[in-house]
């Protein structure tokens, strides 16, 4: 079973299950549906590959890549759109479409697409196609919704989802918002904890993946990079994904020579604080383990209101690394790094 | 190793391929200045089918330290191959992966004998 499975729906098929003037606003030369410009081919060096037919799904999806239950999503990025009014009325096309074109006479199951500006429509639109079978989820994109998926004003979709037995499926994408909510999203946080859980994070991941797609530690080879403040259990996930990336994305980063993770482990180094929680505290030690006794710092953040007592991660290094090791990540690295005599 | 003819010669001219089936593997065959490189149609990724992917140059790049210039261009045209699924590229002579890692293409030794292309398999 394949949880994520996109369609590519063209305007001109959603117009055709659209009222006027719905549908011809569809085909208005400035209505972008799809795409802020980005260009994911590389200049046409891989084809962008569609998913337009349900006979395109039973021969790739199912013959090529062996996926015997298919979960499709239209893919609609109505979250963006400026007229809210369309982007409600539009989510009844798409829906109708999935459920006509896909859903009705083949063995796919689908998600739902919403409009997310008017929560209140959205789930008018569950109400509708709730009882139909075929329709297993509510697809959410989560790059572009203002306010974030958790605010109050969505709590009528909610609802409305869980008295319809639908999950909700929430989607990240570079296309449905990413370059002009992220700076936009931490102004409508309601608590603070919210952003400080996602300041932190979110800074220092960008800045990861644009000092290395930047090729620093290759242009300067010498120069150590610190990161403070975020604790450590992000550093596996972007480690993997930029190895991941690079190698399908080599001429995007034509500096570096050796894999982010290489670079990772010679020239970043990452400050524990805050560490992490898990309730399994196995869990911890396999992520200090993963980010490894060279690349780990101590620090405390005293006297913020998170501070770390070098106890807990001392509990920790006890029982993982031998105390010359043990050593390196309450000091032997700090003192390296910094240039500090101890 | 067994020899296989799998084509004529001059079926395939300069920058071109052919995929042929050779004891059930698919095999990519390309001929570029003259010669003929043969190669496992599987990319040692996720086992797209790499030879089928488009031909191109890539970035290349170059950093004075000193001047901080940074220097991008577009070389080797004609001679990287692209996996069509994730774009995974590859030295269309010698199978090797661009990626700074320790991955190729499968090669096979490719010749021709009066005329004809010969895989060894």
């Amino acid at each position: 079973m394949d949880t994520d499975i996109h369609l590519t729906t063209p305007t001109d098929q959603i117009a055709q299950y659209a009222d006027k003037p719905y549908a011809d606003y569809l085909s208005a030369e400035d209505v972008q549906l799809k795409s802020p410009g980005w260009d994911p081919t590389m200049g046409g060096k891989i084809e962008e590959r569609t998913l337009l037919t349900p006979e395109d799904i039973e021969e790739e999806v199912k013959g090529e890549i062996h996926i015997d239950y298919p979960i499709v999503n239209a893919f609609v990025n109505l979250s963006r759109l400026s007229q809210s009014e369309t982007a409600v009325h539009l989510q009844r096309a798409c829906n109708d479409l999935l459920l006509d074109q896909f859903l009705d006479d083949h063995d796919f199951h689908g998600l739902a697409t919403v409009a997310t500006q008017k929560p209140d429509k959205a789930a008018e639109e569950l109400d509708r196609i709730g009882d139909e079978d075929k329709i297993v989820g509510v697809f959410l994109t989560s790059t572009g919704p203002r306010p974030p998926l958790g605010d109050p004003e969505y709590d009528i979709l909610y609802q409305a989802a869980e008295d319809n037995g639908l999950p909700i499926a929430y989607h990240g994408a570079t296309n449905s918002g990413f370059d002009i909510e992220f700076p936009i999203h931490s102004q409508e946080f309601e608590k603070f904890v919210e952003a400080h859980v996602n300041a932190h994070l979110w800074s220092q991941t960008m800045t990861l993946t644009s000092t290395m797609v930047n090729g620093i530690p290759e242009k300067f080879p010498d120069l150590d990079l610190v990161f403070l403040e975020a604790g450590i259990s992000w550093v596996p996930y972007m480690m993997f994904r930029l190895n991941k990336e690079l190698s399908m994305r080599r001429s995007e980063a034509p500096l570096l020579e050796k894999q982010p993770e290489e670079y990772i482990r010679d020239s970043y180094y990452f400050a524990t604080q805050p560490l992490g929680e898990p309730m399994d505290p196995e869990h911890m030690k396999t992520m200090i383990d993963m980010v490894g006794k060279d690349s780990l710092m101590f620090a405390s953040d005293y006297p913020h209101w998170d501070f770390d007592h070098p106890t807990e991660l001392n509990g920790y290094l006890r029982s993982l690394f031998s105390p010359e090791d043990r050593e390196r990540v309450l000091s032997g690295n700090a003192s390296e790094v910094f240039g500090i005599g101890i | 190793m067994t020899e296989h003819v799998v084509a004529d010669a001059d079926e395939i001219s300069d920058g071109e391929r052919i995929i042929a089936q050779i004891e059930g593997r698919e095999i990519g065959i390309f001929r570029k200045d003259g010669e003929y490189h043969a190669f496992l149609n599987w990319c040692p990724h996720q086992g797209g089918p790499a030879c089928e992917g488009t031909i191109s140059g890539t970035n290349e790049s170059t950093f004075d330290r000193d001047s901080l210039e940074l220097e991008v261009c577009w070389e080797n045209e004609g001679n990287v191959l692209n996996c069509p699924w994730h774009g995974w590229e590859f030295d269309l002579k010698s199978g090797d992966c661009l990626a700074p890692r320790d991955d190729q293409l499968p090669t096979y030794p490719v010749k021709t004998r009066d005329g004809e292309l010969v895989v060894e398999l």
